[in-house]
């Protein structure tokens, strides 16, 4: 009898076992939870965002009106003039440019220290890596605000240079506007970079490049023929992390642009803000969101989404 | 088990750790009511009423005989812009909150899309003494089908303030927005403007004559004449530091010294008064001023109504609104807080007389506001 119960029960436990060891329920506790993560904080948000493009509000009672219409997509681009010269195109354009920018300015800053990092590592990594993620142990938005005290024709920057008689009067470039955006995106998104590139690098074999350097190839013929072609994939994989937060950056070009800089995040929360014109603001949105698609796009034609982790 | 002063023994293993876990449990809840922002003290029969409202408005000096009177407690959520607040509202977040307190020309909008209770006359007995002024504005404003939907509660108005250090004293015009020279001064560089589609615009429009359109129950600017304020909106650009939404930048920036003149409210240059600078002036300009007045509203989906309006009947009681007034600089719709300030401060904010708002243009809703905003996106990416 006493067999009997034990059997059942080790028939039981094996079935409870099974039923978490069969390759479905494998893939299904492995996957599921992220899944349902995306599915309702990504997909079900992102097919409401392209449904609300399509629809109006009625500009009285402010509610949205569900019939489909295409006029929020035709008012992007609807001006005077040709749609280049349009409010949204210039801040589109904007946009780009300055997210541009913010990533080759990342890239160019955090690719020698990446190297260096990889060919010393021991201690001199972890302090450098350290001290490079020390400021952000602070709010995003603290370190936008001590940016906004540097700037400025009083800021702390031109004001130094004043007092240290190096300049006769404020420098224009350390004024608000678009090179202070830039300064205070690059600062904050400069780990994202250094971090995707460390991780390339630090699976380099170093000795690929001391052989192409005793078969005669110069530094610069290394460095473009060796090294950059092997640590493809972390740059792109860093420019990525950099590019896309800084197309749709807020609060640093809302601190550092002194409402002289319209970038495209601001467009679309005028337009929210003062209109309700949600529909705008998610049409606006997929532009957004497209720019993105196809930056994956263009970065998945060269590499692999497993290179793109940096390994 | 501990020994009582008569002998007897008392159970207090299980005691103690009921009042541990009851210690625990109320640690809890008020660190996770802190981390939610709460201002304010928590008592537990008392219903939570949430408020979506400006800085001021969660001083505990102010906030805490509101909710001891009342019997409430309230959960303030600091705002910024009247315009978030009714963009957030028409989301759904009505739901969510009590009351909000924005400028007066949103309450309009707030009442078109059917979120609002009306005003409880009953209970917001302190309204029949505000200024007529402001009675008169929330009949023409605030009312439809004979009901009421919301309570002015503070006022103040938009000129522009100037460094006296730099700037002679002079005739106020907005003339000295908009040139780059002013009275010897070379002002390229120098001007603040406010970063906001209506204040902006509409200092540009009155700097341009268009008072007319400023008289009716919205202002009705032309498409011409919104192209003329754009255009000279966008001339006005190369002469500008910035456009500053928030009091607390605007106030850093002007002592910072990043500018000379700036677009400004009366309460940031009277808290920088109080703090001690002398050198800033406020100005009034011929050309006409634009008066805000902030008015409470309730939501149609508050549970606790009754006890909303008795909390904004506190909001205008002479002693509440004299200290609203004092931590916002700003003066009370109710002249019976004058009381209740000392003789400075009601010199610097708690009397301005009402006479003087007759010549003012109060906030209101515009006529065309796409066109506005197509053109302040234009001004912007000029």
């Amino acid at each position: 009898m006493a067999t009997e119960t034990s059997e059942r029960s080790r028939s039981a436990r094996e079935r409870f076992v099974g039923a978490f060891t069969s390759r479905a329920s494998r893939l299904g506790i492995t996957t599921g939870p992220a899944l349902i993560w995306l599915f309702l904080l990504l997909l079900t948000p992102l097919t409401f965002m392209v449904a609300v493009s399509f629809t109006s509000v009625d500009t009285f009672t402010y509610q949205i009106i569900w019939e489909p219409t295409v006029e929020n997509y035709n008012q992007l681009f609807a001006g005077e003039g040709p749609f280049w010269q349009t409010a949204f195109f210039q801040s589109l354009a904007l946009s780009y440019f300055i997210a541009a920018v913010t990533t080759v300015l990342c890239l160019v800053l955090a690719f020698p220290l990446a190297y260096l990092l990889a060919r010393k590592g021991g201690t001199t990594f972890k302090v450098v890596i350290f001290l490079v993620l020390l400021p952000f142990f602070t709010m995003y938005l603290v370190r936008a605000y001590s940016w906004f005290l540097m700037f400025g024709p009083s800021g702390v920057i031109n004001s130094t240079l004043l007092r240290l008689g190096v300049v006769n009067g404020p420098v224009g470039l350390f004024n608000y506007g678009v090179p202070a955006i830039i300064i205070g995106l690059t600062h904050a998104y400069f780990p994202y970079m250094l971090l995707s590139l460390y991780a390339s690098l630090d699976g380099l074999d170093f000795s690929l490049i001391e052989a192409a350097r005793d078969l005669g190839a110069s530094r610069t013929a290394a460095l473009k023929d060796i090294i950059l072609p092997l640590v493809l994939p972390g740059i792109i994989s860093g420019s990525l992390f950099v590019f896309v937060p800084s197309l749709g950056a807020f609060i640093t070009p809302r601190f550092l642009g002194q409402g002289k800089v319209l970038m495209i995040g601001q467009l679309i929360e005028e337009r929210i803000n003062s209109l309700y014109a949600i529909g705008y603001g998610s049409a606006a949105s997929m532009f957004i969101v497209l720019s993105i698609v196809v930056a994956f796009a263009v970065a998945f034609r060269y590499v692999s989404i497993e290179d793109l982790g940096g390994v | 088990m501990t020994r009582n002063a008569d002998g007897s023994r008392t159970e207090t293993s299980g005691n103690s750790r009921r009042t541990f876990l009851k210690a625990g449990g109320a640690a809890g809840a008020a660190s996770l009511v802190g981390l939610s922002g709460y201002v304010g003290e928590v008592t537990a029969q008392n219903p939570t009423l949430n408020v979506l409202t400006w800085e001021e408005y969660g001083d505990p000096e102010l906030l805490n005989p509101i909710q001891e009177t009342v019997g409430v407690n309230l959960k303030i959520t600091k705002s910024t812009s009247s315009a978030k607040m009714f963009s957030s509202w028409n989301a759904g977040q009505y739901q969510q909150y009590d009351i909000a307190i924005p400028n007066n020309n949103y309450v309009p909008k707030m009442m078109n899309a059917d979120l609002l209770a009306p005003v409880n006359q009953d209970v917001v007995t302190h309204q029949s003494n505000i200024y007529d002024t402001f009675q008169g504005f929330a009949d023409n404003q605030f009312t439809s089908d004979g009901q009421m939907y919301g309570v002015p509660i503070r006022f103040g108005w938009y000129g522009y303030s100037y460094d006296s250090r730099e700037i002679p004293e002079h005739e106020p015009t907005y003339e000295i927005l908009f040139n780059e020279e002013f009275e010897g001064v070379d002002l390229s560089g120098e001007i603040i403007m406010y970063d906001n589609h209506f204040k902006a615009m509409s200092g540009a429009a009155l700097h341009l004559g268009m008072r007319d359109a400023f008289e009716g129950q919205r202002v009705t600017l032309s498409e011409d004449q919104i192209q003329e304020v754009k255009q000279t909106m966008i001339d006005q650009k190369p002469l500008l530091q910035g456009y500053i939404a928030a009091d607390p930048t605007y106030i850093k920036s002007f002592r910072q010294g990043n500018f000379l003149v700036g677009q400004s409210g009366r309460n940031e240059i009277v808290e920088m008064w109080d703090n001690g600078d002398d050198w800033p002036e406020m100005a009034v300009p011929q050309e006409g001023a634009l008066a805000w007045f902030e008015s409470a509203v309730v939501s149609k989906a508050s549970n606790n109504k009754q006890k909303a309006w008795e909390v904004i009947n506190e909001y205008i009681s002479p002693q509440r609104g004299a200290k609203l007034a004092e931590v916002g600089y700003s003066p009370s719709v109710n002249p019976a807080t004058q009381e209740h300030l000392t003789e400075e401060q009601n010199e610097l904010y708690g009397s301005v007389d009402p006479a003087k708002l007759e010549s003012f243009i109060p906030f209101k809703a515009v006529e065309n506001e796409r066109s506005w905003i197509e053109a302040w996106e234009e001004i912007k990416v000029a």
